[in-house]
């Protein structure tokens, strides 16, 4: 079978079956998809849900459905490609039978190292707040956030990465031409444009709530951990958690008041089902990261000032006289550094307040004299 | 008789609007009814035109003249309708042919003796002229190198009114003793020549500071106390900037062409302006107006150039508010009963200020006497809304001794202009396309989106913002000089060390960082 004919075999069985039907899963890993496509449409697999499949082989019309892809500017990738993030086999026969993204050719590449955020729709501003900032925190670090393009947390993290040029990935629950909901239209043109942007869901298909909760699924396949930042007890993500726990994935909560409802669901999840607590992006990183790669610095005592300064900006930052101003070209010379260079570590040492100017040029801050 | 008719131009501001300009003679009681909305000058005009007229030997017809300028409802301002006016007078009454009077336009004022006199304004006066389609323009002789800057337009310069009638008439010129007339020219605080950058020794922050501001066109604020040199330093800045294209040139020519301060030698300027207005300028002398006219201010003198407030903190409150709207719109628009006109004014701002009321801060070798509130309070008068729009902020100190007298020699304009040069053409190609050519229009939100510095590269900045050391636009405004340092550098993105050093560019007086 040639990979252009696998393509269409299997958007017209995306057609047929549910995401994550099991069955199909099991039919397609055993024969391949050209032949269970075929045997679908002979009746001769056996198999419980035939005749629901039979049923909709009337909608399958897998050309239409690749060109409605190619007119948004998304493809649809098979297992076993290049571009097939392989993490997703780990869902066996659950795992998706192709997948429709939007966005640049290295989904991959950019899952390797992703973390998902997920939570609430209706979040409090805590949790919106520390959604952005997590996200943002572990992008800055080079990992991509993966999330779910809803209202409340997802949208906060997938802000956040897109506000410090990080990656994020939105897995949606519908086809990638319909936005859903309709007034995240600008975020998710943005993570189109900036992201990307997956479903299982072939074009032209309305979300459904059987949908949003078998999407999770992929979230927590997709990453090396999940993040559950605010959820009720009863939350959708919770789902994810229990995904994410079944896949092996790190599971994760940001806890919150013990008085809000919002955040009793983490809470439970911390506590029953082995989530660990996290509170900064250097610890989110520390769980999912290798070991020796990524560790959080352990938090110690008050620092030296001149801590985490790099060696040029020591050598500037020692060539200032203990007392008095001193101008660029003096100091360039002390440092051995162009002037150029001089002032841009000077500019670094300023605003850590290290260092000031006054008439006369360059010299220690008042807190660092004193 | 058939009404002569023929074209002149009004001037509303810099722009120009044709004007029809018709006489008629009529039975009826004799007398001389000029309408279409004329001021006193042109109403004025009746009386010039006639003394002209009979001293070139003309008669004044005792007829009933009606003179029209249309259109009705736009209002005529000055003399420059002489000329059109004594030639459709002659026409209606039968002294002179018509028929070439339609294709022609007149700009000129009449001196009592029928010498035609130059007026303001005629290189856009002759510019919407040719626009329309008229490129036969009659000035005076004084006015035609001016009126020639206008591609395409056949410029007859007439000496006087009877000159001038004997080329319609195509009859001998006359033989007359009249002295040329030069054009007058308002004092006007533009520098003709933008002095060398090799006159400022040491100060390498402050030199870099200026160079940064033409490579980019931020604005710039010079601290320091008297005597440092951050009036020099500011009028360098505009030899820096590159020359002026044929449009920007044509632009800044007409400005000053109406603001009356061209030079009489009609050439197009093609050197960035410098304007610096002394601090107790008002609004309408930094920003335009009159009581009658729409005259340029200071910040359309300085258009496509450099506008330098000296002493910035003297000038009034409400001059200083006043610079908001040229500064984001690039223009100013004056709005009177019956007309609107538009100035452009897109400049680089550079303001000086001392740290204090009595010119020192309480710094090493000199006492100051100020009680902290007057100095917090004096630079406080550069507003919130005014200093956010100053990118870079530098101290400038004295020069030392040891700098004065070193015998090296300090990099020249021409070269700092060349590698000014350089970086703009970087910063064009990359905008090719956008509205925008230089990093210092660079709004924010498409700063933020689509012209991020290396990855990694803002990790520092960011960390200071979310400290609270920088505000968000203070985080915006360091990223667009780190694009103009890279420029410099010839690299594609600011990295961590443009970063740096454009945070050095913004230093405040207290020594910490302007947010």
């Amino acid at each position: 079978m040639t990979p252009d004919e696998e393509r269409l075999a299997r958007a017209a069985l995306l057609r047929i079956a549910e995401c994550g039907d099991r069955e199909l899963g099991e039919l397609v890993a055993t024969f391949g998809p050209g032949a269970t496509l075929a045997g679908i449409r002979q009746g001769t697999v056996d198999a419980r849900g035939l005749p629901a499949w039979q049923a909709r082989l009337p909608l399958v019309r897998p050309e239409q459905d690749l060109e409605a892809a190619e007119r948004i500017g998304a493809r649809l990738i098979c297992p076993g490609e290049s571009e097939w993030p392989s993490q997703l086999d780990d869902l066996d026969c659950e795992s998706p039978l192709g997948l429709y993204v939007r966005g640049p050719d290295d989904l991959r590449l950019a899952a390797v190292r992703s973390v998902a955020v997920v939570g609430a729709r209706a979040a409090t501003s805590y949790g919106n707040h520390v959604a952005g900032e997590l996200a943002a925190g572990v992008a800055e670090r080079g990992w991509t956030v993966v999330s779910g393009g809803a209202f409340g947390i997802d949208a906060a993290a997938h802000r956040g990465a897109l506000a410090v040029g990080g990656s994020t990935v939105s897995v949606l629950a519908s086809g990638l031409d319909i936005t859903y909901p309709r007034g995240h239209e600008p975020l998710l043109d943005r993570i189109a444009e900036e992201g990307w942007l997956v479903s299982e869901v072939p074009p032209g298909v309305a979300p459904s709530r059987f949908r949003f909760l078998v999407r999770n699924r992929l979230i927590a396949a997709l990453t090396r951990g999940t993040v559950v930042v605010e959820a009720a007890r009863r939350s959708g993500s919770l789902r994810t958690a229990k995904n994410a726990n079944d896949l092996g994935r790190v599971l994760m909560g940001v806890p919150g008041p013990i008085t809000s409802g919002l955040s009793a669901g983490v809470h439970h999840l911390l506590r029953t089902m082995g989530g660990v607590l996290v509170t900064s992006p250097a610890e989110i990183v520390d769980a999912v990261g290798l070991i020796g790669e990524d560790l959080a610095p352990a938090t110690q005592g008050p620092r030296r000032k001149t801590d985490g300064l790099s060696a040029e900006a020591l050598r500037v930052f020692e060539a200032l006289p203990a007392k008095g101003p001193a101008p660029v070209e003096r100091l360039a010379v002390t440092a051995g550094l162009p002037a150029t260079r001089t002032l841009a570590e000077l500019g670094g040492l300023a605003l850590s307040g290290l260092v000031e100017r006054v008439d006369g040029g360059w010299r220690l801050s008042r807190r660092t004299r004193g | 008789m058939a009404v002569a008719r023929t074209w002149s131009v009004g001037l509303t501001g810099v722009d120009g609007r044709l004007v029809e300009v018709e006489a008629d003679v009529s039975n009826g009681m004799p007398g001389f009814f000029l309408v279409g909305l004329a001021d006193t000058a042109v109403t004025e005009a009746r009386d010039r035109v006639r003394a002209a007229l009979v001293n070139s030997g003309e008669s004044w017809p005792n007829r009933r003249l009606t003179v029209s300028l249309s259109p009705a409802d736009m209002h005529k301002r000055g003399s420059a309708f002489d000329l059109a006016l004594a030639a459709v007078v002659l026409g209606a009454t039968g002294s002179l042919r018509t028929n070439s009077l339609p294709e022609l336009v007149l700009l000129g004022e009449l001196g009592l003796d029928g010498r035609v006199r130059p007026v303001r304004g005629v290189l856009p006066a002759v510019a919407t002229a040719a626009q329309a389609g008229l490129t036969q323009v009659v000035v005076s002789e004084a006015d035609v190198a001016e009126a020639a800057l206008v591609p395409g337009v056949a410029v007859l310069g007439v000496r006087s009114l009877r000159q001038l009638l004997a080329v319609l008439r195509d009859t001998e010129p006359p033989d007359e003793d009249l002295p040329p007339l030069r054009r007058t020219v308002r004092a006007a605080p533009l520098l003709r020549e933008p002095p060398d950058l090799a006159d400022v020794r040491g100060q390498m922050e402050a030199r870099r500071a200026v160079e940064i501001c033409a490579a980019g066109e931020h604005n710039l604020l010079l601290l320091g106390v008297p005597g440092a040199g951050k009036t020099m330093l500011a009028e360098r800045l505009p030899g820096l900037l590159p020359a002026l294209d044929r449009d920007a040139a044509l632009e800044v020519t007409a400005i000053q062409s109406v603001a009356g301060v061209l030079p009489p030698n009609g050439q197009l300027v093609t050197k960035p302006p410098f304007c610096s207005p002394h601090h107790s300028a008002t609004v309408a002398a930094i920003v335009g107006g009159g009581s009658r006219d729409v005259r340029p201010g200071a910040v359309s003198l300085a258009h496509r150039g450099v506008l330098f407030l000296d002493e910035a903190p003297e000038f009034a409150s409400n001059v200083l508010n006043a610079l908001r709207e040229p500064m984001e719109s690039g223009e100013v628009v004056i709005a009177r009963s019956g007309l609107t006109a538009r100035l452009p004014s897109q400049f680089v701002l550079a303001l000086a200020a001392n740290p204090c009321p009595c010119g020192f801060d309480g710094l090493a070798s000199e006492m100051c006497e100020c009680p902290s509130v007057v100095r917090r309070r004096y630079l406080g008068r550069l507003s919130g809304p005014l200093r956010d729009r100053m990118d870079v902020q530098v101290l400038v100190d004295r020069p030392s001794r040891v700098e004065m007298f070193d015998g090296t020699t300090p990099e020249s304009t021409a070269v700092v202009a060349e590698r000014v040069r350089l970086a703009r053409d970087r910063a064009a190609h990359r905008f090719a396309g956008l509205p925008w050519s230089v990093n210092g229009q660079l709004p924010g939100r498409d700063l933020r989106r689509r012209f991020r510095a290396a990855p990694g590269a803002s990790i520092q900045v960011e960390e200071a913002f979310a400290r609270g050391t920088l505000t968000a636009r203070g985080v915006d405004r360091v990223l667009r000089l780190a694009w103009t340092l890279a420029d410099l550098a010839g690299r594609d993105r600011p990295g961590v060390l443009e970063m740096g050093e454009a945070l050095a560019y913004r230093t405040g007086l207290r020594g910490g960082l302007a947010a």
